[in-house]
């Protein structure tokens, strides 16, 4: 395993994602423009409807995607996160769930899952470990019995 | 090093097998409460086969394979420390911590449905005691925080403690629900595998809306082995709880729901239609038809204590991977301190009933729907590996090891893993959607924690050489913690 590595392979799933979300946007939007309940948490926009949470966040993920090349941690953080909102978006539907939304998340949730976990290698590698025990890990006094 | 990471300031306690054997009872079945709503969504033919073949590619593989590991990572953390030793630091955090997510919610649920129980037959316990903006606080809550406090403090006060609460529960729990059993096998009517199905549900259908709950029902079995560092010969008492455990939970779960139709049917042959938890016919309404109101108060105090029972035990094992994970510098400092006198993780053990006292008094049925997901890929992290210990370190001696060749072992874990993916698909988006959020949530925490804590090797788990082990190990034997 390369650190350096693992960090590129994270930052091609992030973008990865990215364009997925935003294919899927334009996917929906190319059947039904205003695709998905423009709404999120009470606060009703039409910039909130299932395609443009799709494409922003897909957006969010592409640059999160870049800044993994710099900043692998932070970038994949960027991803991941930015897939926790549009998964909470599809739930958040006033029908508790929304199955044809969560269908476009599909692939973006994998690639950033991805991300994530080629990040973690990276970082795994690139982080010194620390071989001391914690300073608060104190020893009992008595032993069993 | 390694040992005084693992170990050190942990009180190893001598526990005897029959309470092993509690442990393992308690964290897998604990009666038979829940089975209700199998009976009513698969049809009581279709549960009872479920009951007898599910255990075979489900909790027998897991219940074999925790025995395995157990046997040959004998350490505190369980689950958490095998997966470090098959898949190195990411995976066992991913593990770690999507087991610890999900028992922190999944704890808080048995004292909520305690005090439903409770509720359905005193409904005074939701009068307000005080008012707080919108939220009021009731006699609910405060029952549920002292319930939460009084475990709390059994659990930090050591193995032996919550060893004997735990026995005591199960025997409130199983002589009422043994009284139940036999008197409903004598007295109801009807044969109980049929119907198979509900009427006009197909096989597919019936399967996937009882699969969640069965699978539920049947999970638990590697929980006792993230207490493996407080125990005595961990590798050969908790193997040997498991064998007698597996036996056990599936004759309690058969004969029960095996009498429970039988009951039902008193009041009318569909009668089982009704049965699900929570207001319909569940066991304590079925004992009001087979015994009146004095077996169903027993049968309402075992359901109490049930999951109580399940509270106090999770409380236990739920809270240990969260200590070793700060042990290894993957989790804030705190959570690895022990206490110095009982030998405790006492921090962690504060740390879980703080949060399940505080979740008791919200509404947070959404986030159950993520437990079940949750659990089944540390399930799938555990099945990868022992295959991967079993290719890579077979000469590792093990105290306990599945009578099978490893590419036997390879089918037979297969099914659980197959299982685990087919269910998060069948399940309802429900659970899709929390339990893929809640998974995503493993590699944020891993990548914020490491640039945090950084962690730190542990080249003994992780199957290579053992250099500067003998001073490092002399240092933790000299500080007092740990016995051999």
């Amino acid at each position: 395993m390369n650190g350096q590595r693992m960090a590129r392979y994270a930052a091609v799933a992030g973008v990865l994602a990215g364009f997925a979300a935003i294919a899927g946007g334009l996917s929906a939007h190319a059947m039904q423009p205003l695709f998905g309940t423009a709404r999120f948490f009470g606060i009703a926009s039409d910039l909130l409807s299932g395609v443009h949470v799709l494409v922003g966040l897909g957006a969010l993920m592409v640059a999160g995607g870049l800044i993994t090349l710099k900043w692998p941690s932070v970038g994949a953080i960027i991803v991941c996160v930015a897939a926790m909102i549009g998964l909470t978006y599809t739930n958040d539907r006033g029908q508790y769930r929304w199955v044809p939304l969560l269908y476009y998340w599909g692939a973006p949730w994998v690639c950033a899952w991805l991300a994530g976990i080629f990040a973690g290698y990276s970082a795994y590698q690139r982080v010194p470990q620390v071989d001391e025990p914690p300073a608060d890990a104190r020893p009992a006094q008595g032993t069993g019995g | 090093m390694t040992e005084v990471l693992r170990n050190a300031g942990l009180k190893r306690v001598r526990m005897r097998l029959i309470t092993a054997v509690v442990f393992v009872f308690t964290l897998t079945c604990s009666g038979a409460f829940g089975m209700e709503d199998v009976i009513s969504s698969s049809g009581p033919g279709l549960t009872l086969l479920m009951i007898l073949i599910l255990p075979l590619v489900w909790s027998v593989p897991m219940a074999f394979v925790a025995s395995e590991l157990g046997a040959m990572v004998p350490e505190a953390g369980g689950l958490y420390r095998w997966i470090r030793r098959g898949m190195g630091e990411y995976w066992s955090f991913q593990g770690g911590w999507w087991w610890t997510l999900s028992l922190y919610v999944d704890s808080a649920v048995y004292v909520a449905l305690a005090l439903d129980y409770l509720g359905a037959k005193y409904p005074v316990t939701d009068d307000t005691l005080l008012a707080l903006g919108s939220w009021g606080f009731t006699w609910r809550s405060l029952i549920g925080i002292c319930v939460v406090a009084a475990f709390t403090f059994i659990n930090i006060r050591g193995l032996e403690l919550t060893g004997w609460s735990l026995s005591i529960i199960q025997v409130g729990v199983m002589v009422p629900l043994l009284v139940f059993t036999v008197w409903g096998i004598a007295v109801g009517g009807g044969n109980s595998f049929s119907p198979i199905l509900p009427q006009g549900e197909s096989v597919l259908t019936s399967l996937s809306l009882g699969l969640a709950i069965m699978m539920w029902m049947y999970a638990g079995w590697e929980s006792m082995s993230t207490l493996s560092g407080e125990i005595q010969n961990p590798q050969k008492v908790i193997p040997r709880a498991l064998m007698i455990g597996t036996p056990l939970v599936i004759a309690t779960y058969l004969v029960t729901v095996y009498a429970a139709v039988r009951v039902a049917r008193l009041d009318g042959a569909d009668n089982w239609t009704n049965m699900w938890t929570g207001g319909g016919v569940d066991f304590v309404a079925a004992a009001q038809i087979l015994g009146g109101g004095v077996l169903a108060y027993l049968l309402l105090l075992s359901a109490i204590l049930s999951n109580i029972g399940l509270y106090a035990g999770y409380l236990a094992t739920g809270s240990r991977p969260a200590y070793q994970m700060s042990r290894d510098r993957l989790f804030p400092g705190f959570f690895g301190r022990t206490h110095a006198r009982w030998g405790t993780p006492w921090m962690a053990i504060l740390v879980m009933g703080a949060v399940n006292a505080v979740l008791i008094n919200f509404n947070f049925s959404a986030l159950i729907t993520i437990d079940v997901f949750l659990l089944m890929f540390p399930y799938v992290l555990i099945f990868l590996t022992v295959m991967i210990l079993r290719v890579r370190e077979p000469e590792v001696p093990r105290s306990f090891r599945v009578p099978l060749p490893t590419w036997a072992l390879g089918l037979w874990v297969a099914c659980p893993i197959a299982i685990a993916i087919i269910a998060l698909f069948v399940n309802g988006t429900d659970w899709m959607i929390g339990g893929l959020i809640g998974i995503l949530t493993g590699p944020v925490a891993y990548l914020v924690f490491k640039n945090v804590y950084k962690g730190t090797t542990d080249r003994a788990l992780e199957g290579s050489e053992l250099k500067g082990e003998g001073a490092a190990g002399r240092a933790g034997r000299g500080a007092g913690g740990v016995q051999a």
